[in-house]
């Protein structure tokens, strides 16, 4: 691994990401919160100089190898997240749950350190919107997207972040794969602003759920989440953007072009349609005391059914509330997530999918020992390299996640509040149960736990393997030479 | 009749040897040994490339009727077939074993025009389609279908528990719809009539609409045999197994497949959506057994060597196996197969050489199949319009013939003494090898 390679990317990255802060510096301007516009001025200028000096002076880059591919994508994460972290510490966060609420929001997570909603300003909420609105599709896709001359190295740093197994290109060129993504990503992002708007939403609150929406992010400036606005039109709006962040962008992006059958013979959107649908039922049936007529019924538990599965993690109601059998259903949807290629975290459907059939497989072989019996998808072999690919994913997870609920439980969270914490965290979704509830704040939980729930969040992002390989010795040896 | 053969293996030899006869006949081939085996027919041998236009031009493509490239390599047959057309031969046939060339789409259709040939044989494909339609046949060691699925012809064995044997032709109960046209005994075919007796191990052939011929099939056997197949077994997955297993592989019958090669499993598992796929031998009786491969209605058996197929089979025997159908490469031991118990013995290019030297020697009339290894053939005759309505059996019909069916506009009838014919009706004729010019010049003249 080269050293000057990882500088010089990341640090172009920081430098193009330092233009972001011009966003929240107007708002704040706009509101006249003067202490936060200093505050997003200064975080854009430190940024812009430490990207300015590490990318200073090198030549330009010709191909980037596979290990400082992941490299860069999981040192420029890191590296953008303390940048955007800035403006919390201005606001007067420390620096941890600075940390914490900036990679909560870069990872569209959606986890909240804030317990004092009115201590901030209207440019941090934008601020904390727009962060997740970047992380949605991905930041390096977008620079992937934007810079051109990447050239040949986008092609390494787009498959390292992004989110499934399956790499498929809807252009020959990533440049214009990742380009048409974003295009649709951002029309979707403003065609749900308009329709919140009609719902009698305020513009400033309107545009900051837009921008989470569809990131599958889950921050609101309101402190009850969407709850807090009693809008019911406004709910359906969400659930129904919510749903469109959880699919294949590449599905949306083919359905644009008059491609609407490729929905029909996804078998990973036909189980999404069919995992929401029986979760909305269940919990139809485990609410049936609590919630009065059948409307409010279906609205309330389709809403918080896609806020878990995509991972958005917006509450319409506080279900921390609610009974056990139905909390049971949300716990259980924290651990599938959304399609591969959406906004979505967790170990996504088509992963749960491929393991479904390959553990099929395995008791199918034991009725017929020298049965050749291949993992399909849509009427295609998954090649061994992949399918052993994810169920190293989903033991990497599982171990993370782990870990994770043992470092949270032993600094004194109870064991629920440890477990769905952890998943939350390291599956992007936000909110969990109990002291990590939809109306509660991760502010209470140890800081040891928050740093560790920080990392959890990076690594759940980036799929684990991506980090996990830059840590693993033979990523260093090249560079002791 | 000016004849070249491009290609000297099997197919060439045994296309030479039936056309050598009446027709003169070149053989292209680039390898001198093969001209040797050819010392003993009565053809030219050239020795050359198919492809070239001088080897081309040695052989009198100028001046030849018709080109079959039958080579091993499909690239090579479909080459030298446009070579040859630009050269001036009137027709061409190409013998092909990939999908590539052969698929039923448009685009495969514009291939064949492009490279100026007339028609494309894929034996293995037409091996598939045949075993298809046997495996469909309850109890049938042979079965055809013609006016597109509206009259159906289905070959059986006697076994001597069989209903119909003990009592005169006349006196069985057969469905109506379906006529016993033929019976094979010792060799020899034979129209039967209405005093005929049928024995024990005769073969007959029986005609007529497809929901009566279904009915013949637990008359001619009491037990499973005679029910349709729901476990299918099929040894080796390469072109006609692969081929059969994807033509078989709708859900309704519970097929297996056994393939050697693990890529090639691989393959066909990828591509069958229902079928079980087993890696292993064939003639691995442990591996048979483990799979109760005994409980299969039927065993195919259709790997490229002969003598393991036979094994296989023979073990699928012992296990219990209902029916067993097995590919044969060298048609010399297609008898013997027979004689040691395989239900249906088949052979893709036996099959395929006999289709084609019938229709080269046949003329006008249509051929439909060819039975029992060209001893019978199935034409169709269309009346002539001058010919005055008579009863069939007014008509004086030529030895060793029978109508098996009359196709009038849309109407099918299977007929009995007192039917008619009249002009324009489109008949199907049984009729044996010696048989079929008299059938034809019967017609023609009246």
């Amino acid at each position: 691994m080269r050293l000057s390679v990882l500088a010089q990317t990341t640090g172009t990255f920081l430098l193009y990401f330092s233009g972001a802060f011009a966003a929240p510096l107007g708002v704040a301007v706009l509101y006249r919160e003067w202490t936060d516009a200093l505050g997003f001025l200064g975080a854009g200028l430190l940024s812009a100089a430490v990207g300015w000096l590490c990318a200073r002076g090198r030549s330009p880059v010709n191909g980037v190898t596979r290990v400082e591919g992941l490299a860069i994508v999981s040192a420029a994460w890191v590296l953008i997240a303390a940048s955007a972290a800035l403006p919390y510490l201005v606001s007067g966060l420390g620096p941890i749950d600075a940390m914490f609420e900036s990679m909560s929001g870069l990872t569209t997570t959606g986890a909240t350190v804030i317990r004092d909603f009115t201590a901030h300003g209207h440019g941090l909420f934008f601020w904390r919107s727009l962060t997740q609105w970047f992380g949605g599709m991905g930041v390096i896709a977008l620079f992937v997207a934007v810079l051109p001359k990447l050239g040949i190295a986008g092609r390494q740093l787009f498959f390292a972040e992004a989110p499934g197994p399956v790499d498929e290109k809807l252009t020959p060129q990533i440049r214009k794969t990742a380009g048409a993504l974003w295009a649709v990503y951002a029309g979707l992002t403003v065609l749900q602003f308009v329709a919140l708007l009609a719902t009698g939403m305020p513009v400033f609150d309107s545009a900051c759920h837009a921008l989470t929406t569809l990131a599958a992010g889950g921050f609101s400036p309101h402190p009850s989440s969407v709850a807090g606005y009693q809008n019911p039109a406004a709910e359906w709006v969400i659930t129904a953007f919510m749903f469109v962040a959880g699919a294949n962008f590449a599905l949306h992006y083919r359905a644009l072009r008059g491609e609407w059958r490729a929905f029909l013979h996804d078998e990973e959107f036909r189980a999404y349609v069919a995992i929401v649908g029986v979760s909305v039922l269940l919990l139809m049936v485990f609410l049936r005391a609590d919630l009065v007529g059948p409307v409010e019924r279906v609205r309330v538990s389709a809403f918080q059914v896609l806020s878990i599965l995509t991972t958005t993690g917006f509450a319409s109601a506080d279900f921390q509330l609610w009974n056990e059998q139905a909390k049971m259903v949300l716990l259980a949807l924290m651990f599938i997530g959304g399609c591969a290629g959406s906004a979505a975290g967790g170990p996504k459907i088509v992963r749960q999918l491929l393991i479904a059939r390959y553990t099929l497989n395995e008791v199918r072989r034991t009725l017929h020992p020298r049965a050749v019996l291949p993992v399909k998808l849509g009427g295609r072999v998954v090649p061994e390299e992949i399918m052993r690919g994810v169920l190293v994913f989903f033991l990497f997870y599982l171990l993370v996640f782990a870990v994770s609920t043992l470092v949270v439980s032993a600094l004194g969270a109870d064991l629920l509040t440890a477990i769905t914490a952890s998943i939350a965290c390291l599956g992007n979704i936000g909110p969990g149960f109990n002291a990590v509830g939809p109306m509660a704040s991760f502010a209470d939980l140890h800081p040891v736990s928050r740093v560790v729930l920080t990392a959890a969040m990076w690594v759940g992002r980036l799929e684990i393997l991506t980090v996990l390989a830059v840590l693993h010795p033979d990523a260093w040896r090249v560079l002791r030479r | 009749m000016r004849i070249i053969i491009i290609g000297g293996g099997e197919i060439g030899f045994a296309l030479a040897s039936q056309l050598a006869r009446d027709h003169s006949v070149s053989i292209i081939d680039s390898v001198v040994a093969v001209g040797e085996r050819f010392d003993a027919v009565d053809v030219a041998f050239v020795r050359g490339s198919g492809t070239s236009a001088e080897a081309l031009g040695r052989a009198g493509v100028a001046t030849t009727d018709l080109l079959i490239a039958c080579t091993g390599l499909d690239e090579i047959n479909m080459v030298a077939c446009a070579v040859a057309r630009r050269l001036g031969a009137a027709r061409t046939i190409c013998f092909v074993s990939r999908e590539d060339f052969a698929g039923s789409d448009s685009s495969a259709e514009a291939v064949q025009t492009h490279f100026g040939i007339e028609r494309i044989i894929w034996p293995e494909a037409q091996l598939a389609e045949e075993i298809e339609r046997i495996i469909r046949s309850p109890g049938a060691i042979d079965a055809e279908t013609f006016a597109e699925g509206r009259i159906q012809l289905l070959e059986f064995r006697l076994p001597a528990s069989s209903r119909l044997i003990g009592s005169p032709l006349a006196a069985l109960r057969l469905p109506p719809g379906a006529l016993i046209v033929a019976v094979k005994r010792s060799d020899t075919i034979e129209i039967p009539r209405g005093d005929t007796h049928l024995l024990a191990d005769d073969k007959i052939f029986v005609m007529g609409v497809p929901i009566a011929v279904a009915e013949i099939a637990p008359q001619v056997h009491a037990g499973r045999e005679g029910r349709a197949a729901q476990l299918v077994t099929i040894i080796g997955g390469g072109d006609v197994g692969y081929r059969l297993a994807q033509r078989l592989d709708t859900g309704g019958i519970d097929l297996r497949v056994i393939e050697r090669d693990r890529t090639r499993g691989e393959l066909l598992a990828s591509s069958l959506r229902h079928a079980l796929v087993l890696h292993g031998d064939g003639t691995d009786l442990e591996l048979l057994e483990s799979e109760a491969i005994g409980r299969s209605d039927v065993l195919v058996s259709v790997i490229d060597n002969d003598e393991r197929n036979l094994l296989a089979s023979l073990l699928g025997r012992q296990l219990g196996v209902a029916r067993l159908i097995t590919r044969v490469s060298r048609p010399a031991n297609l008898r013997l197969f027979e004689r040691v118990g395989i239900d249906v013995a088949l052979s893709a290019r036996g099959a395929a050489v006999n289709a084609l030297v019938h229709e080269i020697q046949g003329g006008r009339a249509r051929l439909l199949a060819v039975l029992e290894e060209g001893q019978a053939t199935i034409v169709e005759i269309t009346v002539p319009a001058g010919f005055s309505p008579r009863a069939l059996m007014d008509m004086k019909a030529p030895a060793h013939s029978i109508v098996g069916a009359i196709l009038r506009g849309t109407e099918v009838i299977v007929p009995r003494g007192a039917d008619q014919i009249r002009a324009q009706d489109r008949l199907l004729v049984f009729a044996a090898a010696d048989a079929v010019a008299r059938v034809r010049n019967y017609f023609g003249s009246a």
